[in-house]
């Protein structure tokens, strides 16, 4: 376990994990390319089509209204980022910081609150969008959002402002900076790191969020990428040219974005689960 | 400095008060009204279900379609009657009369009464809110008696062929029968009924056998693959971002591009498990039970086992070197080492990613939702994809909730059980300490 040299053969292994890992996107991406006829029958199992079109991602964008998902889909998931880790911050910054009672009741709150199950609150979360009117509507889901982003920014922050050498603000005390000043001059700006890698998370958790887009958002016009694709498929057929053209289209960015914040992703993932 | 530490802590509540307000209100009120709802009789679909109600209201416009008119049909009955029947009509006549001045003898009914009967006379729909006017329990079980009696009496006079429209007659009387609006509350009904369905015992296997399975199978081969990569090697980050995609793509996403490979016609993964024969069939896959609970383990095993790989890395590094070269130097094996330094010294990090894990697993709906659907027969239907059939197909909101307070109290117990395994040390404070 500690060789810390890699042999060929951790190589092979390795290529052998990326392959599975990958295989399912690998597969997608050339059936997003093959002709119709190629998806069905024989040749649905060649790995190659040898007339490769681009008919499928004309047909998502044209027969679907894929670009309205994503545009909604990118619109809810901002701003309830936007919001949330707003709101987060300063909370995140008292728990971390601050000394006062109660803090550990709170956070213990705020993690059991990211524990809930879904399902537990969408039947009033339901009723209260349709009695006023929400439903089909992004602040329908920016609302029932909050629930599982603002926790996961509080958890998220707090394990970042923590990490904030002390003897900043000690030293911004001594020369007579008010809490608040400490925190907007000295604190902030070294969170901004933190604060980022939050935001790329409650982003994806809310680009990815189903179960409340399912139910509150049904409407063609307002509904959310992943319940979008998921209703491509139709009763008696399911258009598989489509669905993988639609799921390459929205890898790709996911890719590259995963690519571009690797480190910062893991640096979120990891952070509260380990002691340093 | 004991005024500089009021201030702090005035401070500190002030800025927590806004995200704990929101969080009041937004995930723990509908948590505590979930609960609420689930005990009562309470169906979107069925308009005097619609809502919660604890005492007895009236449905105006039911009964104002039907009460002026069965009085008009009445008269026009007794005007075509012999002597005997006239005085049975009238009889019941006066009985509906004296009714109608009871249910109007309260103000506020009065008032939604007349604006009721002004909407229907200019063919408007009047709104929820008018149209329900509470009645006190006397009123309201007299009017259910007296129409009871009304019927009874109409129905023994058509028999008798003592009248001359008599369907229309008894239609109109029975057209307020539903008028009563009784309270729905059911007190733990929904709670009985559940644990005595065979159903919610099935979804409950479900869930804990793919969360169990899942969960450990994921550990293992997290476990193994942290402890590979956990070395300086070439293309690190590119390893790092490949094993980040299953989890950053949406879970309804992924499932389906899974539903596709396992295609009991055109799926490539459902092929080559034919191939080797994990399978007899292709379709075997998706149409029995046995293959469709090990289709959904296998495609989450594929989509979670980096994520809990990720988090035993993270916890890996942490292990500082010298450990395992003083334990080398002691003549210890690799399997000691494993044992005795890894195992000890990741304990908490193997916790809590078995935690996060355990109750995301037990919470599945999108992966189950869009690859089976629950099926085939019901096979791979977890709590959560019951609780939200219940409510949203059958839109049986009170019963619906039963269950989902039965996941919540689920997932309570489980972090509890957690929590207990890892102490306090999930909570512990870093403020003010030196790290």
């Amino acid at each position: 376990m500690m060789q810390k040299k890699a042999g060929p053969l951790f190589y092979l292994f390795l290529l052998v994990f990326v392959f599975f890992v990958m295989f399912p996107f690998l597969w997608v991406l050339l059936s997003s390319i093959k002709p119709l006829s190629e998806l069905f029958g024989d040749k649905a199992f060649n790995w190659f089509t040898s007339h490769p079109t681009l008919k499928s991602y004309v047909s998502v964008f044209v027969n679907y209204p894929f670009l309205r998902y994503l545009w909604n889909s990118t619109v809810v998931a901002t701003i309830t980022t936007v919001y949330t880790v707003f709101v987060a911050a300063f909370a995140a910054y008292a728990i971390a910081r601050l000394q006062f009672k109660g803090k550990t009741v709170i956070l213990g709150l705020v993690l059991a609150v990211s524990m809930f199950p879904q399902i537990a609150t969408i039947s009033p979360i339901y009723m209260f969008v349709k009695t006023f009117g929400l439903t089909n509507s992004y602040l329908g889901l920016i609302i029932p959002y909050t629930t599982f982003a603002l926790p996961l920014s509080i958890w998220l922050l707090v394990t970042f402002f923590r990490k904030i050498p002390f003897d900043l603000e000690e030293a911004a005390k001594m020369d007579g900076a008010t809490p608040m000043q400490t925190y907007f001059k000295v604190i902030l700006p070294l969170a901004v790191p933190g604060v980022f890698t939050t935001s790329i998370l409650v982003f994806i958790a809310a680009w990815n969020e189903f179960l409340f887009a399912l139910t509150i958002n049904t409407a063609e016009k307002y509904k959310t990428v992943p319940v979008g694709i998921a209703m491509f498929q139709g009763q008696y057929t399911i258009p598989w040219g489509e669905i993988s053209a639609a799921t390459v289209v929205v890898t790709v960015p996911l890719v590259i974005m995963v690519l571009l914040f690797q480190r910062r992703i893991v640096s979120g993932l990891t952070s509260g689960s380990i002691k340093e | 400095m004991r005024n500089e530490k009021r201030m702090e802590r005035l401070l500190g509540y002030s800025l927590v008060a806004p995200a704990m307000l929101l969080i009041l209100a937004i995930a723990i009120w509908p948590v505590i009204q979930s609960f609420y709802y689930s005990l009562f009789d309470y169906r979107l679909n069925d308009p005097t279900k619609s809502s919660i109600h604890w005492s007895y209201s009236l449905d105006l416009e039911g009964y104002l379609q039907n009460y002026p008119f069965l009085k008009s049909a009445l008269k026009q009955e007794m005007a075509a009657a012999d002597e005997q029947t006239k005085q049975t009509l009238a009889q019941i006549e006066r009985k509906l009369t004296k009714l109608d001045a009871a249910i109007r003898s309260d103000d506020q009914v009065a008032k939604q009464y007349d604006k009721v009967n002004e909407a229907l006379d200019n063919f408007e729909t009047p709104s929820n809110e008018l149209k329900i006017a509470e009645l006190d329990k006397q009123t309201a079980e007299r009017l259910t008696d007296t129409v009871h009696d009304v019927i009874q009496t109409l129905k023994e006079m058509k028999k008798a062929g003592e009248l001359q429209h008599a369907d229309k007659v008894v239609g109109l009387a029975e057209g307020l029968k539903g008028v009563v609006i009784e309270p729905n509350f059911v007190g733990l009904k929904h709670y009985k009924d559940s644990f005595s369905d065979m159903r919610l015992w099935k979804a409950l296997w479900n869930t804990t056998f793919f969360t169990v399975v899942s969960v450990a199978i994921e550990l293992m081969f997290g476990l193994g693959i942290a402890l590979l990569i956990n070395k300086a090697f070439f293309g690190r980050g590119l390893v790092r971002a490949t094993i980040l995609i299953p989890w950053a793509i949406p879970t309804a996403v992924s499932a389906l591009m899974w539903k596709f490979l396992y295609d009991g016609q055109n799926g490539i993964v459902a092929n080559y498990f034919e191939t080797i024969g994990l399978v007899d069939r292709m379709g075997d896959l998706l149409t029995t039970e046995a293959g469709a609970m090990f289709s959904v383990i296998f495609a989450d095993v594929w989509k979670t086992t980096p994520y809990m790989a990720l988090l035993l890395l993270a916890g890996l590094q942490t292990i500082p070197d010298s450990l395992y070269e003083a334990a080398a130097i002691d003549g210890a094996t690799k399997w000691q080492q494993f044992t005795k330094i890894t195992l000890p010294l990741l304990k908490s990090s193997i916790l809590v990613a078995l935690l996060f894990r355990t109750l995301d697993a037990f919470r599945v709906f999108d992966l189950i939702y869009v690859l089976t659907g629950g099926g085939p027969a019901n096979s791979t239907e977890t709590i959560s994809i019951l609780a939200y059939k219940v409510m949203f197909s059958q839109t049986n909101f009170g019963a619906g909730s039963a269950l989902a307070v039965i996941v919540f109290l689920c997932v309570a117990i489980i972090s509890m059980i957690y929590i207990r395994w890892l102490g306090k040390d999930l909570l512990s404070d870093g403020a003010g300490a030196k790290r």
